[in-house]
Order: structure tokens, then C-alpha cells, then sequence
């Protein structure tokens, strides 16, 4: 996915990481989100039957979106790990959450409502398989 | 029972349930996004006769927020029945649609990814429970007391034309519907124009009319309640549907939006 000006303008800093680095760890607390500039990155849930692969995001997407429903610092839901070299770009959350306060209040619920089912379901996800493991 | 809040169009609107009315049906077509005011609901997906739960919402939860976002134009996917007494308001799908598109493009990139990823996993959630619901059937819940659906129900003064079913006879009459909900309709007709019309409790008809929006509906509808009407020579009709093309409830699932 191609990433346009506008959308890059938000990058404050770039980083790179190898193969296999953790980019986000799950439990943690950050107030961060990016936007994977090149490369690919396993989004990871900790089961009781191990790691369990919940998706892989390519260049253009945008990760740390909870920070929105908490207006900053949060839990990290998943882990986000390299597969390759990565290089991920560091996005103004407090631009971000300044853009997101000038939505309607209804808009304002209906995002954050579809961010926590992500979340919800993510959780979810990782109980369904450890139950079809077990 | 309906509270306007707003005058200028598409209106945010108020609606009261009481407990154990189903509020949103499985398979019914409708984009309006309803938030629980006051009350508790239970969502739950119908297979058959069996009911599987799969949340219980209350105040400041939002309900149908998938069939706008994904605006393919499917069915609700769940049904939602008021656990108690429950009052919701009800957002226009258009009074966010516009809004929702022109959104900052750094909002509007985070919120399609978070949709594109959420119904990923859903799919898998899907597979996944069909996998478990297999191996071991998921708990049901028991089977809910009949009570009565209350359907929002449109007051309207639209012509209409309908033909008895029972009987050799094609010939139509005019008739007005009166008011249309998701269960039937009401229609006023004159029982002096068209005495050789049976209409009694129980006869069915055969009803067409083309819709505000120029759409035009078709369908069954049997005689559950006769009553005369203010104006002499005429009785007011209660139907309820008894045969509805998809085509049609999706025609009548948008016209009812409130």
C-alpha cells in the first residue's frame, strides 16, 4: 500500500528493526502508534497453547490505534513483531488524537466502539483457539 | 414513543422498548446505529429455534454499528431483544455517513484498517466457533416467551391496491395504508365500494403499492384485527405479512429508518 504525503507528514521519527525484533510487547504500556514504512510485521496474542499469529500488516499500516479510545497511553493488546527487516515510522499521537477529538461525539463512539470490538475479538480469537487445541 | 430531538433532517430519534421486545431482527435490512440510553439488551444469533448469546449491552453501548460501517448492504447479522425496560437512541445512518467520509484522512486510514482487520478475525471467530460448535454444541439459551415483537411502527398515507385471495375473482380495490411496520400493515378501505370484498378476520390479500422513494412493494398480507374506521362506510384493517420477497422487506427495512 502506497503511503501518501499527507499520511506521512504525521511520521515524527523512523526506526528499523531486524528480523524477529519485538516492535510492540504485549501487557505493556505505550502511547505510540505507527505506520509500517517498509517491510512486514506479524501481529502476535500470547495463548495458553503458545503464540498465536492474529494477522500480518504490510507497508501502510497503521498500528497503536487504542490509543485513540484512551486518548494516549494504553495496554498493548497484541504483540507486534519484525518478519524481516522492518522499518517503522513514529506517528504524532497527540496530532492524531487532536484530529479524532474534532469528530462529532456520535463518531467519536461509533470509532472507538469498532477499535474496542477489534480488541474484544482479537481476545476472543485467542481463546477459540486455545479451546480448539485443547 | 418517539421523541424528536433534532428538526433539521435525517432526525436523531428516541425510541422506548419494554422488556422482552425485539429491537433488532436477524436478517431485517436497516443501517441505523442505535446507543443504549437506559436498560440492558441481549444480542443473539437465531439458528432455527436455537438462540446463542453473544453479549449483553447496556447504557452508552452501541448496537449496529457493522451494518453501517459495512454498508454492503447485508442483513442484520444478530438480533437484539430489551432485557429490561430499555430506552435507545437512534443515529441516521446518513447523518454520519457524510461525516464519516469526509473524516481527517489519518482517521479515516486507522478506521478502514480497523475494519478491514476486525472482520478478518471475525471470519476466523466464525470458522473457528462452527469448529468447537461441532465438536461440542454451544450452550443455547431456552427458548424466549412469545412475546409480542413491537415494531417500530410508520404512521404513512400511501394508495394502495389489493386483491382477495380467496375467490375466482382478479379484481382490485383501492385501499390507503395507513401505517407500516416490519410485522404488517394497516389499511383503511371502503367496505361500501367493494362489498363483494370478504373482509374478515383471517382472509388474505394480496397488497401492492409503490413506496415514498418511488419504490415499489408487493406482497401477502392476512386480516389480524377489524376495526371501523372515524369515517362511515370504511374499516380500518391491522394485516400482518404473510408472504414478504427479501426484495420487498429490504424496500420496506430502508423506507422504515426512522
Amino acid at each position: 500500500m502506497a503511503i501518501s504525503k499527507v499520511i506521512y507528514d504525521y511520521v515524527v521519527s523512523e526506526e528499523n528493526y531486524g528480523d524477529r525484533a519485538e516492535i510492540i510487547q504485549e501487557g505493556t504500556k505505550g502511547r505510540w502508534a505507527f505506520l509500517v514504512l517498509e517491510g512486514e510485521v506479524k501481529v502476535k496474542k500470547k495463548t495458553p497453547m503458545g503464540w498465536l499469529t492474529v494477522d500480518t500488516l504490510k507497508k501502510g499500516a497503521i498500528l497503536g490505534e487504542m490509543a485513540l479510545v484512551t486518548r494516549g497511553e494504553c495496554i498493548r493488546t497484541a504483540s507486534v513483531v519484525a518478519h524481516g527487516p522492518v522499518k517503522i515510522g513514529v506517528l504524532d499521537i497527540d496530532r492524531i488524537i487532536k484530529d479524532f477529538e474534532s469528530l462529532s461525539p456520535q463518531l467519536r463512539t461509533l470509532l472507538g466502539v469498532l477499535i474496542t470490538r477489534l480488541r474484544e475479538s482479537m481476545n476472543r480469537l485467542a481463546v477459540l483457539v486455545a479451546k480448539a487445541a485443547g | 414513543m418517539i421523541t424528536q430531538r433534532q428538526t433539521s433532517l435525517p432526525p436523531v430519534v428516541r425510541l422506548r422498548y419494554k422488556e422482552g421486545d425485539l429491537i433488532v431482527k436477524q436478517g431485517d435490512y436497516g443501517i441505523s446505529i442505535y446507543k443504549i440510553i437506559r436498560g440492558k439488551v441481549r444480542v443473539f444469533r437465531e439458528t432455527g429455534k436455537k438462540e446463542t448469546n453473544l453479549a449483553i449491552l447496556g447504557p452508552g453501548e452501541v448496537i449496529g454499528e457493522m451494518a453501517f460501517l459495512n454498508q454492503e448492504g447485508e442483513s442484520r447479522s444478530a438480533s437484539v431483544r430489551a432485557m429490561t425496560d430499555t430506552e435507545v437512541e437512534v443515529w441516521h445512518p446518513a447523518r454520519l455517513a457524510k461525516e464519516y467520509e469526509q473524516m481527517p484522512p489519518v482517521i479515516k486510514l486507522i478506521a478502514d484498517q480497523v475494519l478491514g482487520r476486525l472482520m478478518k478475525i471475525n471470519i476466523l471467530i466464525g470458522k473457528l466457533g462452527e469448529v468447537l460448535q461441532e465438536r461440542e454444541p454451544i450452550e443455547s439459551a431456552p427458548e424466549t416467551p412469545a412475546s409480542a415483537r413491537k415494531f417500530y411502527r410508520k404512521q404513512t398515507d400511501l394508495d394502495c391496491s389489493y386483491r382477495p385471495l380467496s375467490g375466482a375473482s382478479k379484481a382490485t380495490y383501492p385501499g390507503r395504508i395507513k401505517d407500516i411496520s416490519l410485522a404488517g400493515i394497516g389499511m383503511e378501505v371502503n367496505s361500501v365500494t367493494a362489498p363483494q370484498v370478504v373482509h374478515h378476520l383471517g382472509e388474505e390479500f394480496h397488497v401492492s403499492t409503490t413506496l415514498p422513494n418511488n419504490k415499489d412493494v408487493e406482497f401477502i398480507a392476512k386480516v389480524v384485527d377489524v376495526r371501523k374506521s372515524r369515517i362511515p362506510g370504511r374499516l380500518f384493517l391491522g394485516m400482518a405479512y404473510v408472504d414478504l420477497s427479501e426484495d420487498s422487506r429490504k424496500k420496506l427495512g430502508f423506507f422504515m429508518m426512522p
